[in-house]
């Protein structure tokens, strides 16, 4: 098959894909625009909780009290962001475990 | 596998918890090829989710993974997950099931696990397997010694922003992919279904879910495990770290409000497993168990159970009538103590529910074997034969015959082996 075929077959095939995903959004209508708007809630708060956090470790409840969310929603999001290697647990202030968020190298942040 | 494919095998396992893995096993080690389907993304059933077991306290991950494992690679078996069984039927010695594969959105050939899609995903949602309490990624890898460790795609939760697809080093990200229907052809079939339980919002007494703080066993064990959500056990509603932490027993079995008028056997060993656990990790906690009476029953259980009391447990002999929300996130519970003081109310910083338990699947409309009254499957010969069902040459094994503690799963699944490797030598194969 000569170069300019092939380039054809692959525009062809890229077109048909195209297609094939906008019509798998319209058929998913619903549930991606329900995903999109918690994204944009998700983005929002831990937008809030990490400028929040900074350099200085705090507890769940203080974070709630400063960002002025449930503070089973910042316990939450603490776990969540634990998990994925962002934040770290650090000393107990009384009942309470601090967190602090992991500064990370400039190549090793995640986008 | 493709659409419409047969596939045959000497065995047909149903359900790849530890009592299908251990029949499994069985039969493989026997040279028979035996076929797993499981319904779940991963094979390891209740048990992988679990922290330690009673009575030794061993790590439960380090005694399934192993299964797993061994399962997985063997070369008498094969493993299908993310199944769901639509049709078995059974007919002078063989058996023909119609089976569901369900699409994960990630080509299984081409995944290796690497979870670069998870990290590049954007949508957190709810982790069903950390109890909720944290989240995961609508694409993930289910839990970290899942088997397969395939990702799979929760497209309710997808955003179809791309992302995960541009980022996969071996472009198994397949948006597109769709059930499909395959058969398999076996001569016997073991039924190794498994239990799950009741659920919290089950009860109005008890808060019907909405009372923070107010947690199920299962959630518990989460807690407990040391690679659970909080890494160690705190309040989910603001993360303190608990001082008084209670127990409720038989909070959906022997209930007939429930509709479970039955015992769900063994609550009463997994709870002070718990306690004993919750005892270690927390020192300075007061820890309370409330109970209607305890049903310490397998070999080593009631020396399990005079060392939780020895360790400073409490065991309070009432029935718990209501729980509420106290303030500071406490939680009240309203009892009658059977030691005549009455009814009193507790406040505790955390309460667990052990909760019924129910038959995880149901044959109805998909296989006749018969159902007993509590719905699990009935054992025809419960005495001598009790992993035969009404259906020759289909056998039952572990908990989907009844409620059943893992020793006890193991054993009859070994047992169902032999039952099957017998019926399948008397069919002259």
């Amino acid at each position: 098959m000569s170069d300019k075929n092939k380039k054809k077959n692959k525009n062809k095939a890229e077109q048909e894909r195209k297609e094939d995903m906008k019509r798998l959004r319209e058929e998913r209508k619903s549930s991606i625009q329900r995903a999109a708007t918690m994204v944009k809630t998700q983005r929002k708060d831990l937008k809030v909780l990490m400028k929040q956090m900074g350099s200085e470790s705090a507890t769940a409840p203080e974070l709630a009290q400063a960002t002025g969310m449930d503070v089973a929603q910042v316990i939450w999001y603490l776990a969540t962001l634990k998990q994925y290697g962002e934040v770290v647990e650090g000393a107990k202030n009384g009942s309470y475990f601090t967190y602090k968020l992991v500064v990370k190298e400039p190549e090793e942040a995640v986008a | 596998m493709t659409d419409g494919q047969t596939i045959t095998c000497d065995a047909l396992v149903v359900g790849g918890g530890i009592a299908g893995l251990q029949s499994a096993l069985d039969l493989a080690d026997q040279d028979f090829s035996v076929v797993i389907i499981e319904k779940d993304l991963s094979i390891g059933g209740k048990m992988i989710r679990l922290s330690k077991v009673f009575p030794t306290l061993d790590c439960s991950s380090c005694i399934t993974t192993p299964k797993m494992a061994s399962a997985a690679h063997h070369k008498n078996i094969t493993i299908y997950t993310w199944c769901d069984l639509k049709e078995l039927t059974s007919n002078k010695g063989s058996v023909r099931a119609r089976v569901t594969q369900k699409p994960r959105y990630v080509d299984q050939d081409k995944c290796i696990g690497c979870r670069k899609c998870e990290y590049s995903c954007p949508v957190y949602v709810p982790d069903p397997e950390q109890g909720g309490f944290c989240a995961t990624k609508a694409i993930r890898i289910p839990f970290s010694n899942a088997i397969p460790q395939t990702a799979a795609l929760d497209p309710e939760s997808c955003m179809l922003c791309g992302k995960c697809e541009k980022i996969c080093p071996t472009g198994a990200v397949d948006y597109f992919q769709k059930p499909f229907d395959f058969t398999i052809e076996a001569t016997t079939t073991i039924l190794s279904t498994g239990f799950e339980m009741t659920t919290i919002e089950g009860k109005p007494q008890y808060g019907d879910g909405k009372v923070p703080n107010v947690v199920t066993a299962l959630q518990m064990e989460r807690l407990l495990a040391p690679h659970g959500p909080y890494n160690r056990v705190l309040r989910p509603s603001d993360g303190m770290e608990p001082d008084s932490i209670a127990f409720v027993q038989c909070a959906g079995s022997r209930d007939k409000s429930m509709g479970i008028p039955y015992c769900s056997r063994f609550c009463c060993m997994y709870a002070i497993k718990q306690a004993m656990l919750l005892s270690g990790a927390l020192p300075l906690a007061d820890i309370y168990i409330y109970y209607m009476d305890i049903r310490a029953f397998g070999k080593g259980y009631e020396q399990f159970y005079q060392t939780a009391k020895a360790m400073g447990i409490g065991f309070i002999k009432g029935k718990v009538g209501r729980i509420e929300e106290a303030e500071n996130g406490s939680v009240a519970v309203r009892f009658e103590a059977q030691d005549g003081t009455g009814v009193t109310t507790e406040n505790h910083d955390l309460v667990v529910l052990s909760l019924g338990v129910l038959p995880d699947w149901s044959p109805e409309g998909i296989c006749s074997v018969s159902t007993a009254e509590d719905h699990f499957i009935q054992t025809v010969q419960p005495s001598i034969g009790p992993t035969l069902t009404s259906r020759q040459g289909i056998f039952v094994a572990g908990a989907a015959s009844g409620p059943k503690d893992i020793v006890d799963s193991i054993s009859e699944a070994g047992a169902a082996a032999m039952e099957a490797s017998n019926y399948i030598i008397a069919q002259g194969k």
